[in-house]
């Protein structure tokens, strides 16, 4: 393969990957921005709507229905989850809340370990056709076609749907001023439940994309930790940021696995979003479209 | 949380007895009670049981380096473990591979210096990972920590310290080879008489550091920053001074730790043991070195209570027994989401309450 080749398959393969990113990193920040909770516990949101899409797809429900099954399955655990733990902490300092979702994550991941056990599964029949697709002199897994097909709708919907409804609206609201908002007759429980829903709908579909791609296991929630570096760098309360984020850390993922393994050999493709998030951090911590926080004594 | 009261008509006519560890009487003997049951009770008990309480020892030490970070400093650190791999692997390649003159193996002096140059080399990858502290804080300091996590033991120490003298994935340490003095440490109990002689010199330093000037400058940047910075104290170094303390005990932990182990492998550092850490101060109740024995307590006991109910259960519904690991981690995470909500203060602060009763009995006003 040609250098120029390699280039541009890595450019197309760490775009459609990063839809996927984009796509939670997208949930992530809708939890931030509606109720301030900087939650840890993503990754587990993620395996949990993936295996509830894997166990009715197995069942022999189409994929698309057995995703919009485990988007209502995501709707009620969303809420539930909001309602049990989350809603008592309104307020409180960000160590308390930031550990509850920690407490949270190792809870649903303790209960995803339980019931569906830790062997890699994959998707029998396989959703997506094998044969690749050829675009000019790309050759793209249509797995990765079809997954960046998908996310890219989804997050068409989810900010046309924050734009343009009445519930999203009053989302925006809240999330820009809470009393304001309060004053106006706009109910910040719902919406927080409604940001819990969304985020845990959101993280349930790109885990099953995600997991249409390399198997299923308990290590596709890594995805919940590289959304981290995905809203540092968009900045946490922006969500073109999250969705430029989730795209960037895709490509540059897949540009350190092609360019830097051969000096750092090993599993610097893993590593290097981090990496880069710590640099980053030293010289923006506001990411690129973040509201910068004064403080005062 | 401030000190318990006095009991009933005990005036401190002096600093020097202001400032005493032991202000009454009553605590020395409390205290006497406390060293006989640690040198010469438990000691004896079953080793099963002094392995749980070498557990809990070692869950003190890594909780102490978070608890100073956070309890005291207001740094939140969710990446512990990785500088008690540094100290683990530092300590462990020392003793393998380090060229030791013959009189040096000879007199044990091997593991004790490896301890110590763990111990100095985990605090300096600290204040590394620290650096940032300097610009950042809250949530973006919590990211830079979790990215020491994983440079450190999930690229640097698995793909290169672990593989050192073509050694595959885990170090082992040969039976004999941890020798203090004449002493080989190879039984629970050697185990536990190394501990808890480390966990009380890292308390002890603790404690005299945090009513020193480091402690009340560790506080003052807790509370406010800002305000902490225009009193003239210089945060930076204060910032950094605590990381490197915190990475120092977690260093002698993670060294102390490879004694207990017959072979070490990154796996024993994962993430989720950083996050454990954190529970145990949380549980404990943050800011007190009380809350950190008793959160390490809690956590390592209600654990074993745990498997010991499960057992009966297993006969019943087999398949218990061998996801154990997964009902665990559940536990935990409800266990850590519960104090949260129902008692954000800890169990210190139950502690503190019981104290003060007894205390002021009978006229408590």
């Amino acid at each position: 393969m040609s250098q120029g080749n390699l280039f541009f398959m890595t450019l197309t393969t760490g775009l459609m990957v990063g839809g996927i990113y984009a796509l939670v990193a997208l949930g992530w920040v809708i939890i931030y921005k509606c109720s301030g909770v900087l939650n840890l516990a993503m990754g587990e949101l993620t395996i949990i709507g993936a295996y509830v899409a894997l166990t009715f797809y197995q069942m022999g429900v189409p994929f698309v229905l057995s995703i919009v099954l485990s988007l209502i399955i995501g709707l009620v655990l969303g809420i539930l989850t909001e309602r049990i733990f989350l809603d008592r902490l309104i307020g409180e300092p960000i160590l308390t809340v930031i550990m509850v979702t920690v407490g949270l994550s190792f809870f649903l991941r303790g209960v995803v370990e339980f019931i569906w056990g830790t062997d890699t599964r994959v998707f029998t029949p396989a959703v997506f056709p094998l044969k690749p697709i050829k675009i000019g002199f790309l050759v793209i897994g249509s797995v990765y076609l079809w997954s960046f097909v998908t996310a890219i709708i989804l997050l068409l919907i989810l900010v046309g749907f924050f734009q343009y409804t009445r519930w999203g609206l009053a989302m925006q609201a809240t999330a820009d001023d809470e009393m304001a908002a309060l004053s106006l007759g706009v109910s910040a429980r719902f919406v927080y439940a409604a940001a819990w829903a969304i985020a845990f709908m959101a993280a349930g579909v790109g885990g099953s994309l995600l997991g249409n791609i390399n198997g299923l296991n308990i290590s596709v929630s890594y995805l919940g930790l590289l959304v981290l570096p995905a809203v540092v760098l968009g900045g946490l309360n922006s969500i073109p940021g999250a969705i430029v984020g989730g795209l960037a850390i895709g490509v540059l993922q897949n540009f350190a696995g092609a360019y830097l393994d051969q000096f750092f050999p090993g599993g610097v493709k893993q590593i290097f979003p981090f990496v880069f998030m710590v640099i980053f951090l030293l010289f923006k911590p506001y990411g690129l479209w973040g509201w910068e926080r004064i403080e005062r004594v | 949380m401030a000190k318990g009261f006095l009991p009933c008509g005990t005036y401190h006519q002096d600093y020097a007895h202001d400032h005493a560890w032991w202000q009454t009487r009553f605590v020395k003997g409390k205290m006497i009670f406390l060293a006989i049951g640690l040198f010469l009770i438990i000691p004896h008990l079953d080793s099963y049981y002094v392995g749980i309480v070498n557990m809990i020892g070692y869950t003190i030490l890594g909780a102490l380096g978070v608890d100073l970070l956070i309890g005291f400093t207001g740094q939140i650190t969710l990446g512990h473990a990785a500088f008690m791999a540094v100290g683990a692997y530092t300590s462990a390649l020392m003793v393998l591979e380090f060229p030791w003159p013959k009189i040096f193996i000879h007199l044990g002096l091997a593991y004790p210096l490896s301890i110590l140059c763990g111990a100095v080399l985990a605090g300096l990858w600290s204040v590394l990972f620290g650096l940032p502290s300097a610009k950042v804080k809250g949530f973006y300091l919590i990211l830079t920590t979790m990215a020491a996590q994983f440079v450190t033991v999930d690229f640097i120490i698995t793909q290169y310290v672990a593989r050192i003298g073509g050694r595959g994935q885990a170090f082992s340490l040969p039976p004999g080879t941890i020798k203090i003095g004449p002493w080989i440490i190879d039984s629970p109990t050697k185990v536990y008489y190394l501990m808890i002689i480390l966990v009380l010199l890292c308390i002890g330093m603790v404690a005299n550091l945090l009513r020193s000037k480091p402690g009340r400058a560790w506080m003052a940047i807790r509370d406010n920053d800002i305000a902490a910075e225009t009193l003239g104290i210089n945060i930076i170094f204060y910032k950094l001074l605590s990381f490197f303390v915190a990475g120092f005990i977690a260093g002698i932990a993670g060294a102390f730790w490879i004694s207990n182990l017959a072979a070490i492998s990154p796996e024993h550092f994962p993430w989720s043991w950083s996050l454990w850490l954190v529970g145990v101060i949380l549980i404990g109740g943050t800011g007190s070195i009380q809350g950190t024995i008793f959160g390490s307590m809690f956590m390592v006991l209600v654990m074993e209570a745990l498997q010991i109910g499960i057992l009966p259960l297993a006969d019943i519904y087999p398949q218990l027994l061998e996801k154990f690991l997964f009902v665990k981690e559940s536990t935990f995470g409800l266990a850590i989401c519960a104090f949260l909500i129902f008692e954000p203060n800890g169990l210190s602060y139950r502690w503190w309450q019981i104290k003060n009763y007894f205390n002021l009995w009978p006229f408590s006003y």
